[in-house]
């Protein structure tokens, strides 16, 4: 080697050893990392990925999606929850901090619950109604500015909830907890309060918990675990409520988060052993592969319904679909099958209702073909109004995904006669765009509901009561009003049991059977996989996922 | 020396005012309501209202502006995420170093594969290693690090594990909930990302310096130091690496600068919970505070790397100063 090559020889090889080096330095990490092989039912830290998300609170006040809400479940207790029971045994409420459901009063505003005694808090300290009392503050109070707590108006659900609200009063005036007893003054008689109360916004907190408009990331609780560390971006930490005395499972030692992982390579580690399980799901790519590797519901691999529904709209306040033979048309129009399939392997079910099952009312019918499109059928139905439709605004987001759904349904649109003008909207746009009155577009490919709580109300009167339209930011973006509908709506929400079943099963009947607002056309799945020590999955519906705490690892 | 620093400050407080006022106009008009994200689904327009009079979007948006800068000069705050509410300056205090981690981790290591392929590459044009250099540019130059990381991962993490498929530990022990960390584990978790994102700077450096050794081996004073009898080791330390490598001080400064700033695809890939992570996540929220906080940093630091890499040069080679 000549002088000039020494040199850089020389700090070839530096590299070289520096590299070796930290992977020599890894793979002695690893070997002491390995997990004991172990067979016990409790114990152990169950690592959950979140591929592509993290929770925005963990304050049990200001949390509100869907990963937040099944990360919370293991640390709450609420008066009124579910249990963790896969199937309908899992969509049925119990009383769980109270001993009994409420007493409601003669004119049904006021809904009393008497707390069981001997519940704690993780810090030993003990759970009263107060507990339950603050969760409302809390969830009210202009000091967390908390937009979520009027999401379903709960300011005028409780008596008091403005004022206190707008900051005028110390407590919220419809709401008294003596003891272990708790009141609930209502505006006016709800059928969906206890229902609503298994929100998890309404778990037991310690009355002396603060306000914070910036969230709590460790606080007591109530349920069996607790929040032991919170680092946002990085993780979170469930560990034992070691006051816990009630028959809910806590299998694990502790949850571990681990927030923002990367989807396929949140699979490899769930595959490697190396996390658990993934809070958002499989990629819908490796679906396929992953029943036929591991079969469906058969330990690894798990496809569970959720409480969602996804249709497309139609603008029913403008020409053409303000004639119900052109929405009908639609209906008939679009090819289900084709829609799913875009969505890849376990995507979901066929529907043509808004009502999901397990909810109550749910009654399984057909208005509209589900094995694929009837395009004559269509024509027949559509008829001459078709033809002199004015062009279809189709607005859709921008999204992969999105385009291909609005391109395979503007393929059926035309193919029953329809002009379409296609008008992809960035996401951050598109609900400004499709929920304020007055708007231009006509058909919306991207439409859908997931339940707050498991009541048909969520669905139906949150959905379709045209009284409730507003200038903008309308759930109801079909634009929907109809007179005779809407006072079935009334009248179903007075009722309750089985009568209450009977006649929102009826409404959601009518609502596609005579009024078709809109196209409704999967009832998405979500999909799991999970390592290979992971056993004991119970599967919450009303979730769409797991229940954390029933898990076992190693 | 000294007004040449001055003047360079001056020209950095002006690109930082710069790219704050354009991140603030970009957001202003992006057809986006950050308060309606926040009130949720099913929001009355009191309740967004209400929400935007929290998050102080009902003020002009100059008002908004000032208010970001005097937060900013006068109490170091970069704001409250819209999304989560923390604030932006713990949340870029916690990520910034991250990033670090990797980009100067991997400029270590680029720079110790690309001095010496580079130089090697030069002294022998067209032999094995010189060929051997090239292909290794071509793959680092077309290859999306999002590609490399995940074949890495695959290979080095599952299936012969050797590393881990992704993941982050904290250097400095005693941080609240983590599940690893210590130099070690740290190091451990970095191998495939620093590998990764010094793939493509590697390359790039070693077509420059192979560029840059060349065109010097050909000057004349090169020439005359051979002619005066210099060692050859004399001759490519003083004369031929000292000289060649100027651009490289230049553009390394700036690379690293532009780096801090958001190692996206890397970060993605292997879950590192830095900048680049942090802002595609803002992104996704139409978080504006926090975006904006981002730039501020990575517009902090190519100013700062700018600005080092001119008083350095000034100092290296006297005629920048004229």
């Amino acid at each position: 080697m000549s002088k000039r090559q020494v040199l850089p020889a020389l700090l070839l090889v530096v590299g070289a050893a520096m590299v070796a080096a930290t992977v020599g330095v890894g793979v002695a990490g690893s070997a002491t990392k390995r997990v004991a092989a172990g067979h016990a039912l409790k114990g152990g830290t169950l690592k959950v990925n979140q591929a592509n998300a993290d929770f925005d609170y963990v304050d049990p006040q200001l949390a509100y999606r869907t990963d937040d809400w099944i990360m919370l479940f293991p640390t709450s207790m609420q008066l009124v929850s579910f249990r963790e029971k896969a199937g309908a045994a899992g969509s049925q409420l119990y009383p769980e901090a109270a001993s009994a459901f409420p007493s409601v009063s003669g004119d049904g505003k006021t809904y009393t619950f008497h707390v069981r005694p001997g519940l704690k808090f993780s810090d030993g300290s003990p759970v009263t109604a107060a507990s339950f009392q603050r969760s409302w503050e809390r969830i009210l109070s202009p000091k967390m500015g908390s937009p979520l707590g009027v999401n379903l108006d709960l300011q005028h659900v409780v008596a008091g909830g403005e004022d206190f609200l707008e900051g005028k009063t110390q407590h919220i005036s419809g709401i008294t907890a003596k003891g272990n007893t708790i009141s609930f003054r209502l505006v006016k008689p709800n059928a969906t309060f206890v229902s609503i109360l298994s929100m998890q916004w309404f778990t037991a907190i310690k009355a002396d918990t603060p306000y914070s408009s910036t969230g709590l990331n460790v606080y007591a609780a109530a349920g069996p675990y607790y929040i032991a560390s919170r680092d946002p971006g990085r993780s979170t930490v469930l560990k034992r409520n070691p006051y816990y005395k009630g028959d809910r499972p806590a299998n694990p030692d502790q949850i571990v988060f681990t927030p923002n992982v990367d989807t396929n390579q949140s699979l490899l580690q769930v595959k490697a052993g190396q996390s658990d399980v993934d809070l958002s799901y499989t990629p819908p790519t490796a679906n396929a592969d992953l029943a036929k590797q591991y079969g469906v519901n058969k330990g690894r691999f798990f496809v569970g319904s959720t409480s969602c529904v996804n249709y497309m709209a139609m603008n029913n306040a403008r020409a053409p679909f303000d004639n119900l033979n052109v929405r009908r048309a639609v209906n008939y129009a679009i090819d289900r099958p084709a829609q799913i399939r875009l969505l890849g392997a376990y995507a979901g079910r066929r529907t043509s209702q808004v009502l999901v099952p397990g909810i109550p009312g749910y009654k399984a019918f057909n208005a509209f073909p589900l094995k694929g499109a009837d395009i004559a059928k269509a024509k027949q139905v559509g008829g001459a109004a078709i033809t002199s439709a004015p062009t279809l605004n189709v607005v859709h987001t921008t999204s992969p995904a999105s385009t291909n759904r609005a391109q395979v349904a503007e393929f059926n649109l035309k193919q029953a006669g329809f002009k379409v003008n296609d008008q992809p909207t960035p996401a951050t746009n598109y609900y400004q765009v499709i929920q304020t009155r007055g708007t231009t577009y006509n058909f919306v490919t991207n439409g859908g509901w997931c339940a707050d709580y498991f009541d048909p109300f969520d669905y139906l009167n949150v959905l379709f009561d045209g009284r409730k339209l507003q200038p903008s930011h309308n759930n109801d973006y079909a634009y929907f009003n109809n007179a005779s509908f809407n006072k079935g709506l009334d009248h179903a929400a007075s009722l309750s049991g089985s009568a209450r079943a009977a006649a929102y099963a009826q409404l959601d009947h009518d609502l596609m059977a005579k009024y078709a607002p809109v196209v409704p056309y999967l009832l998405p799945t979500n999909d799991y996989f999970v390592s290979a020590r992971t056993k004991n999955w119970i599967y919450s519906s009303y979730f769409g996922g797991p229940y954390l705490n029933s898990l076992t690892v190693g | 020396m000294a007004r040449f620093i001055v003047h360079r400050l001056l020209w950095a407080l002006f690109l930082f005012f710069v790219a704050t006022v354009v991140t603030y106009l970009i957001f202003w008009v992006i057809p986006t309501d950050p308060a309606a994200l926040a009130a949720g689904k099913s929001a009355t327009p009191a309740d967004i209202a209400r929400v935007r009079h929290f998050l102080h979007l009902d003020e002009p948006i100059w008002r908004q502006y000032l208010r970001f800068l005097w937060n900013l000069v006068g109490h170091g705050s970069l704001g409250t995420s819209f999304v989560n509410r923390q604030s932006v300056d713990a949340m870029i205090a916690k990520d910034a170093p991250v990033t670090a981690s990797l980009v100067f981790g991997a400029a270590i290591v680029w720079l110790t594969v690309s001095i010496p392929a580079g130089i090697l590459s030069a002294l022998h044009p067209r032999s094995i290693l010189d060929r051997f250099s090239m292909t290794f540019v071509l793959i680092g130059i077309s290859a999306h690090p999002v590609w490399i990381g995940l074949l890495l991962s695959y290979l080095f993490g599952y299936r012969l594990h050797l590393t881990p498929i992704a993941g982050y530990c904290n250097f400095f022990p005693g941080t609240v909930g983590a599940q690893c960390e210590g130099p070690v584990n740290w190091a451990y978790h970095l191998v495939l990302p620093w590998i990764t994102f010094m793939l493509l700077y590697a390359a790039l450096y070693v077509r420059l310096i192979r560029a840059n050794v060349m065109e010097t081996m050909n000057e004349d004073y090169v020439r005359t130091a051979r002619a005066k009898g210099a060692s050859e080791a004399r001759v490519m330390v003083q004369h031929v690496l000292r000289n060649s490598l100027l651009p490289v001080v230049t553009i390394f400064g700036m690379d690293l600068g532009i780096a801090l700033g958001g190692a996206i695809f890397t970060e993605g890939v292997f879950n590192l919970p830095g900048i680049g992570h942090e802002i595609i996540a803002a992104y996704n929220g139409a978080d504006l505070p926090v975006i904006t906080g981002i730039v501020v940093f990575a517009t902090v630091c190519v100013i700062v790397f700018n600005l080092i890499v001119d008083v350095t040069y000034g100092f290296l080679d006297p005629r920048i100063r004229l």
